[in-house]
């Protein structure tokens, strides 16, 4: 091909590209990432496995459970209010008596926006993890069993037309049923939908570096699509009686991308190297320094990452503290990595944190090392979290709510994240999440 | 006497058609009819989705020839659970299993002697059936077609395909 007709050809391929958009399964016509909302990525905690309001945004500290008057913020990277000054037990060292330095100059809640009190739709793990990423109480739903209605993924890949690679959920572990909530079985979603995830204590801890770490590289040209053809085959010949997906769609340069990725993450962590926070004691912390991996790896256009070490308040209420001022530090790093190690998604990106639960008011009957009650939760106190945004399309500042006047519910963060992301009409025309529920933003 | 001597052979022609004719006179004609049955692919009848356990514990005694333990097993199938997409877990697992010693697969120049034989025990020992013409005709076509198509990469595929995720 001479240089001319190869410029004749490039041009037209280029005008044939912005021309002839491809459509959507929605009808919808699409161009590119982005599609129209105002953020281009946004990163979702599920935070932290059962929190109350007492000990987080009310920065109570010991004074509304333990009898004690000593009161402060443990969670400095996202409030804004001084720490608490004595019987300091949540930090590093012996004790805790080190609390961990905050990370960020201004704290997320000065940043954006912040909803004192939401309420959840589930004093359960499963089922508020259910709620927050489908948008819809799940009553009827038990573990080992995948979400009935759509998630936060599959609408923004179905109605977006993401690829797998751009949507990711990041575990702290495969417990608890934490691994099923990548995708539902509603019919017009469902795996084909589906999100990438990593349990990374899993995938890169002791297990996946016996079991996953030594994989044989075959030449992604010369014999990987010919093990695709006959797969082809074969699965042209097999009468499938059963229709169950298996796979998320993920294309075979994707999973080509995903080894890589793997291959990386083992070498990273027998280096130790991976971009964990400064201070890495927990799987919650560790799972965050994966969860900065795949941010600068893929650059997702959607992350969830779930973390739970809170929950330990069921036994120790010192436990607990130190869980939360640990997920606060882990949020912390997260938006600090994004600013300054992910330059594709600094000031485009909005950071995103919500309980899936609260906890009692009430104690059990567990004393913890230092004589503190413990708390389950299982009652209203246990419906009553908060809500945090900050970053790409939401006002710095703002205080949304109060305990005597709450705004918002659990079930409002898909419509929230699908505005940000320009798929908010997709979500209600669907008419698949709870009733009443709306945008945070709708709110205000 | 001879007049009755000539009839008793007559008389015994005679009876002996009459018993002929009846014995004939009420058979019915045979009709031949063929059982209605429905046709169906060699790989019907698997519709029981495979656990992680048992697809880590067959393909491993499908590679290997031996049984994992019950730990390796459990701890196998939490791997494939830390992975959302199923596909791409099976295959790091299968490509980890062939960088292992012990791997048991016939050489190339042993599949390329007899494709047809090769395939045929491919298909036994993956899918648990024979293989239909059509499907030892496609692979032997495809295999002398591509002289880089290796047992290895033949057995890769069959542990992916959709098939061998369900008996």
């Amino acid at each position: 091909m001479d240089r001319r007709r190869f410029i004749q050809r490039a041009g037209a391929a280029a005008a044939g590209s912005l021309v002839f958009p491809y459509i959507l399964p929605t009808g919808r016509l699409f161009a590119s990432s982005g599609g129209g909302g105002v953020a281009q990525h946004v990163v979702f905690v599920l935070f932290a496995g059962g929190v109350r309001q007492q000990e987080s945004i009310l920065q109570r500290y010991l004074a509304d459970s333990q009898n004690d008057p000593n009161e402060g913020n443990v969670m400095y990277n996202m409030f804004d209010g001084a720490p608490p000054v004595e019987k300091i037990v949540y930090g590093t060292g012996l004790g805790g008596i080190s609390p961990i330095p905050s990370i960020l100059g201004q704290s997320l809640a000065s940043q954006g926006t912040v909803f004192r009190e939401m309420r959840a739709a589930s004093t359960g793990h499963y089922g508020g993890l259910n709620s927050l990423l489908q948008g819809t109480t799940a009553a009827t739903q038990g573990l080992q069993q995948k979400p009935i209605n759509p998630t936060l993924f599959e609408y923004l890949r179905r109605h977006m037309g993401v690829a797998a690679s751009k949507t990711w959920f990041v575990g702290n572990s495969i417990g608890g049923g934490v691994p099923l909530l990548n995708h539902s079985i509603h019919p017009n979603y469902g795996a084909r939908y589906g999100a990438n995830f990593f349990a990374p204590n899993v995938t890169f801890g002791p297990l996946g570096d016996q079991y996953l770490g030594d994989a044989k590289v075959y030449h992604p040209e010369d014999q990987l699509p010919p093990v695709y053809e006959m797969q082809q085959f074969l699965n042209n010949s097999f009468e499938r009686v059963v229709n169950t997906a298996t796979g998320i769609g993920n294309t075979p340069e994707e999973k080509q991308d995903i080894k890589a990725f793997m291959v990386e993450m083992f070498n990273k962590t027998a280096n130790g190297t991976i971009a964990h926070p400064p201070v890495n004691d927990s799987g919650d912390l560790s799972t965050v320094g994966y969860a900065c991996e795949v941010l600068k790896w893929f650059r997702p256009t959607l992350t969830v990452v779930n973390l739970s070490g809170v929950d330990g308040c069921h036994s120790s209420f010192t436990g607990y503290l130190g869980a939360l001022h640990r997920a606060d530090h882990a949020v912390g790093h997260l938006w600090n990595f994004i600013q300054t190690q992910v330059p594709e998604m600094t000031g485009n990106t909005t950071i995103i944190a919500v309980p899936e639960c609260g906890r009692n008011g009430e104690p059990n009957a567990i004393l913890d090392q230092n004589d503190w009650v413990s708390f389950d939760h299982s009652d209203a106190n246990a419906l009553r979290v908060f809500g945090m945004m900050a970053g790409a399309g939401v006002e710095a500042g703002l205080m949304v709510g109060n305990e005597d006047n709450p705004i918002g519910l659990v079930t409002d963060l898909v419509p929230t994240v699908a505005e940000l992301l320009g798929f908010k009409q997709d979500v209600l025309g669907a008419g698949l999440i709870a009733p009443g529920s709306m945008s945070l933003f709708d709110r205000i | 006497m001879p007049a009755i001597a000539s009839i008793r052979p007559m008389c015994t022609a005679l009876l002996l058609s009459a018993l002929g004719l009846l014995a004939t006179g009420c058979r019915k004609e045979r009709i031949y009819e063929v059982n209605e049955v429905q046709l169906r692919a060699p790989s019907a009848n698997k519709d029981k989705l495979k656990t992680s356990e048992e697809y880590v514990a067959i393909l491993h005694a499908n590679l290997f020839q031996t049984a994992l333990s019950a730990n390796e097993v459990y701890q196998l199938a939490q791997c494939i659970e830390s992975i959302g997409d199923k596909e791409l877990a099976r295959e790091v697992i299968i490509s980890n299993f062939m960088n292992k010693p012990g791997v048991i697969i016939p050489t190339d120049e042993v599949m390329r002697a007899d494709i047809d034989v090769f395939t045929r025990a491919t298909y036994a020992r993956f899918l648990v059936r024979t293989p239909s013409e059509a499907e030892l005709t496609w692979f032997r076509n495809y295999i002398t077609a591509d002289p880089y198509v290796t047992p290895e990469l033949i057995y890769f595929s069959f542990a992916l395909s959709d098939e061998y995720l369900f008996y």
